[in-house]
């Protein structure tokens, strides 16, 4: 138990009021497990997330940053989420110049999708675990 | 700041897993909180009032709830701080049962998460500043989308009400599924008649209007105004409704979708709809052999649809005891994996039918292949663990309820979610089960899911009434969450123009700055997002306050 409670990494989501938020309330109402270092932002619309939110986050020690909307075509905004795959995906670009990208993931979840939330978090949690293990042990 | 933290225990939901008294604790100790103080059920009546006390005693200008999800009780906060004189607009709510105890099983570091969760809530709350809420009258009236059992009840009801009551419904008559059924169990009466009453006393309602033949194409705006537009042949309708109930039930499964049934091929292979519709089997001997199969598009995986359709067990003994009843000497016998009889009553109607002499087998069928003298049913009896194949002179198919195509399209125009098996989603799963993600928008009957006539009927009541208690009020209050531009700021470069979606900036040529149309903005936060200046800013949303809750998340607890 105490090494668990050794500092995993630490992630920092921005999540769709419409979807993934639904979504991870409802991983919540199932009892769905996922770890404590998980921590979810509510905004109206991926499309509101900022760049510069994610930049924020990283500077104060977030391991991990995901920002997570609706599927495209379901926007509740109509196609904000365009937008948000744009941003993201030009601001991917950059942290792949400092060999950061996994720090940094955009997922589809619909308000349905409650393990898909699950996986999909636990997933880059996973990831973002193994890579600092390997960096340790070098 | 001055701040009052309160935490709820949820009964065990919240305790069991985060260590409430000791969150509590730790922000007795924050700069700017006055007060904070854990409680068994903060939504309770002694709750709201240790809340209300507070906010008096202590002059408190934010108030921050730790409790269930912010989507559950949120009107019912945001009243205790309206009758305290706090604008409600300085509540925070901070999901710790959701998004924490519930799943998280190691109390430390829950513990430990929910005090970051609640440091950012206060945090974020820090710079929020007290909204206008804007108030809008309702329409009474309300669009209902398909005249099947569950439609026509959520209509008749609330028509009753006094509220008007637009009906859409694609075929050419009212019904739906139901009008086909010959023998509705467990009432025993023909599906015409239930649904023809229901039907003859809408149509002498003078608030109502039936569109058949229709289908909705336009539909813009929100709560208590939503701009529906209507189309029945090459006419399209435009009117205003207040909210809608979606009953758009669901699709018979095709059996034709699993090419080893051979159905559609043999004339001795017929669906449970089939009979209930009326289409006669080919002649039978007087002592016919019967087979009947349970699940068929049901609790497969193979095909995708794992669920139960919960009407189809009760189907097959019903049409196991009408074959009785007609060929009392027949052999039938019933292929299921496990009989889910769950209706009232179902478990003794299916211990009557067992008496009456059909057999029953566990384990599926594989194939059907007809021949010259019979159709040969091939599969695993599990409970024995043999293989079986037998001849037969009829088969059944007890179809389950597939979701209808059609959601798909209603669903992106409504903007409401469907779920894995495109049925609508409910906005909880146990506590909203009638309403959708968005306000005033209901769901009834099997659109949602599989159900039987008697549960469509309730849910169509129920979100009837729900609604009917929205639209009552007369007036809505809507979410003042919109966007706002500093003109000091603003260099009139234009981006949060071109990325608006909603084509609410418009740019101002004599100050060379751009302006927000408040009935046009969507809430969105795009454009917020774009402005290199920072110029422009969703209320509700400000970078401040996601700022500082980024920092609250982070911090070292
Ligand atoms: C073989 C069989 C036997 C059954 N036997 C029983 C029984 O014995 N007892 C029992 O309690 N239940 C029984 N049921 C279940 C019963 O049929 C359903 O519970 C009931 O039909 C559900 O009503 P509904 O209004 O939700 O959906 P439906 O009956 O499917 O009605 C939906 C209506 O909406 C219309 N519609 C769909 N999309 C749109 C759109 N986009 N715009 C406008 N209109 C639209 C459709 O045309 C239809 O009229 C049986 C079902 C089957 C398949
Ligand atoms: S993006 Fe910002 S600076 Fe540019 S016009 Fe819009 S509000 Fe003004
Ligand atoms: S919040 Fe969305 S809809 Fe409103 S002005 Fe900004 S981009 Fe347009």
């Amino acid at each position: 138990m105490e090494e668990n409670r050794d500092k995993g990494p630490e992630i920092v989501g921005f999540a769709c009021s419409y979807c993934t938020f639904k979504a991870s309330e409802m991983a919540g109402s199932l009892r769905m497990k996922y770890p404590e270092g998980i921590r979810v932002i509510q905004v109206p619309c991926s499309s509101r997330v900022d760049p510069a939110f994610v930049i924020k986050a990283i500077l104060e020690g977030a391991d991990g940053v995901f920002v997570a909307g609706c599927h495209p075509g379901d926007c509740h905004f109509i196609k904000g989420n365009f937008f948000t795959r744009r941003k993201i995906a030009a601001l991917k670009e950059m942290f792949k110049a400092f060999s950061m990208d996994g720090r940094l993931k955009l997922f589809w979840v619909s308000a349905a999708e409650a393990r898909r939330f699950v996986d999909k978090v636990t997933t880059m949690y996973k990831e973002l675990k193994e890579e600092r293990d390997a960096g340790k042990k070098n | 700041m001055r701040a009052g933290i309160f935490i709820c225990h949820c009964g065990h939901n919240i305790k069991h897993t985060v260590d409430v008294r000791r969150v509590s604790e730790y922000f007795r100790k924050i700069p700017g909180v006055i007060v904070s103080t854990d409680y068994a059920f903060v939504c309770s009546e002694p709750g709201q009032d240790i809340i209300v006390e507070s906010i008096k005693r202590y002059n408190l200008d934010r108030v921050v709830i730790a409790s269930c999800t912010p989507s559950l009780h949120g009107d019912l906060f945001k009243d205790l701080l309206k009758k305290s004189g706090v604008n409600p607009f300085l509540l925070r709510r901070v999901s710790i049962r959701e998004h924490c105890s519930w799943v998280g099983d190691d109390v430390e570091l829950n513990t430990e998460k929910a005090k970051r969760l609640i440091l950012a809530g206060l945090y974020s709350a820090s710079h929020y500043i007290p909204l206008e809420e804007k108030m809008v009258e309702v329409e009474k009236s309300a669009l209902v989308i398909g005249g099947g059992v569950s439609g026509l009840s959520a209509a008749l009801f609330l028509a009753r009400m006094g509220i008007k009551v637009y009906l859409v419904e694609k075929e050419a008559e009212l019904g739906g599924h139901v009008r086909f059924l010959g023998n509705i169990w467990p009432s025993g009466r023909k599906g015409r008649d239930i649904v023809g009453e229901m039907i003859e006393e809408l149509k002498g309602l003078t608030n109502v209007e039936i569109f058949t033949e229709a289908e909705v194409t336009g539909f813009e705006g929100f709560f208590g105004n939503y701009g529906v537009t209507i189309r029945q042949s090459d006419r399209e309708r435009k009117v205003i409704a207040g909210g809608v109930v979606v009953a758009s039930g669901f699709v018979p499964f095709d059996p034709a979708i699993k090419p080893e049934l051979n159905y559609g091929k043999d004339q001795r292979i017929v669906t449970t709809f089939d009979l209930e519709r009326g289409i006669e089997p080919p002649d039978l001997p007087d002592r016919p052999r019967v087979a009947i199969l349970h699940c068929v598009g049901s609790r497969d995986e193979a095909i995708g649809k794992s669920y139960c359709s919960r009407v189809c067990c009760v189907n097959a003994l019903k049409v196991a005891e009408t074959i009785k009843g007609r060929y009392p000497d027949s052999y039938v016998e019933s292929f299921y994996m496990d009989v889910r009889a769950h209706p009232r009553g179902g478990e003794e109607y299916f211990e009557a039918v067992q008496e009456r002499g059909v057999l029953f087998t566990r384990g599926n069928v594989g194939e059907i292949v007809p021949s010259e003298s019979g159709v040969i049913l091939r599969g695993e009896d599990t409970l024995f663990g043999e293989v079986y194949e037998r001849e037969f002179d009829l088969v059944i198919l007890s179809i389950g309820m597939a979701s209808s195509p059609g959601n798909r399209t209603l669903a992106q125009l409504l903007k409401i979610t469907l779920d894995k098996d495109g049925f609508f989603l409910e906005a909880h799963i146990k506590l909203r089960p009638y309403d959708t993600a968005v306000k005033g928008i209901f769901i009834a009957g099997s659109c949602s899911g599989p159900k039987d006539t008697e549960e469509s009927i309730n849910h169509g009541r129920a979100s009837a009434l729900k609604l009917f208690g929205m639209l009552n009020l007369g007036y809505a209050f809507v979410d003042p969450f919109i966007s706002w531009v500093d003109p000091k700021r603003c260099s009139g470069c234009r981006q949060c123009e071109e990325a608006c979606i909603a084509k609410a900036i418009k740019f101002d040529e004599a100050k060379r700055v751009v302006k927000v149309e408040e009935a046009a903005c969507m809430g969105c936060g795009l454009c917020n997002a774009t402005c290199p200046s920072s110029a422009i800013t969703l209320k509700g949303y400000m970078d401040s306050f996601i700022g500082d809750e980024i920092s609250g998340l982070l911090e070292v607890v």
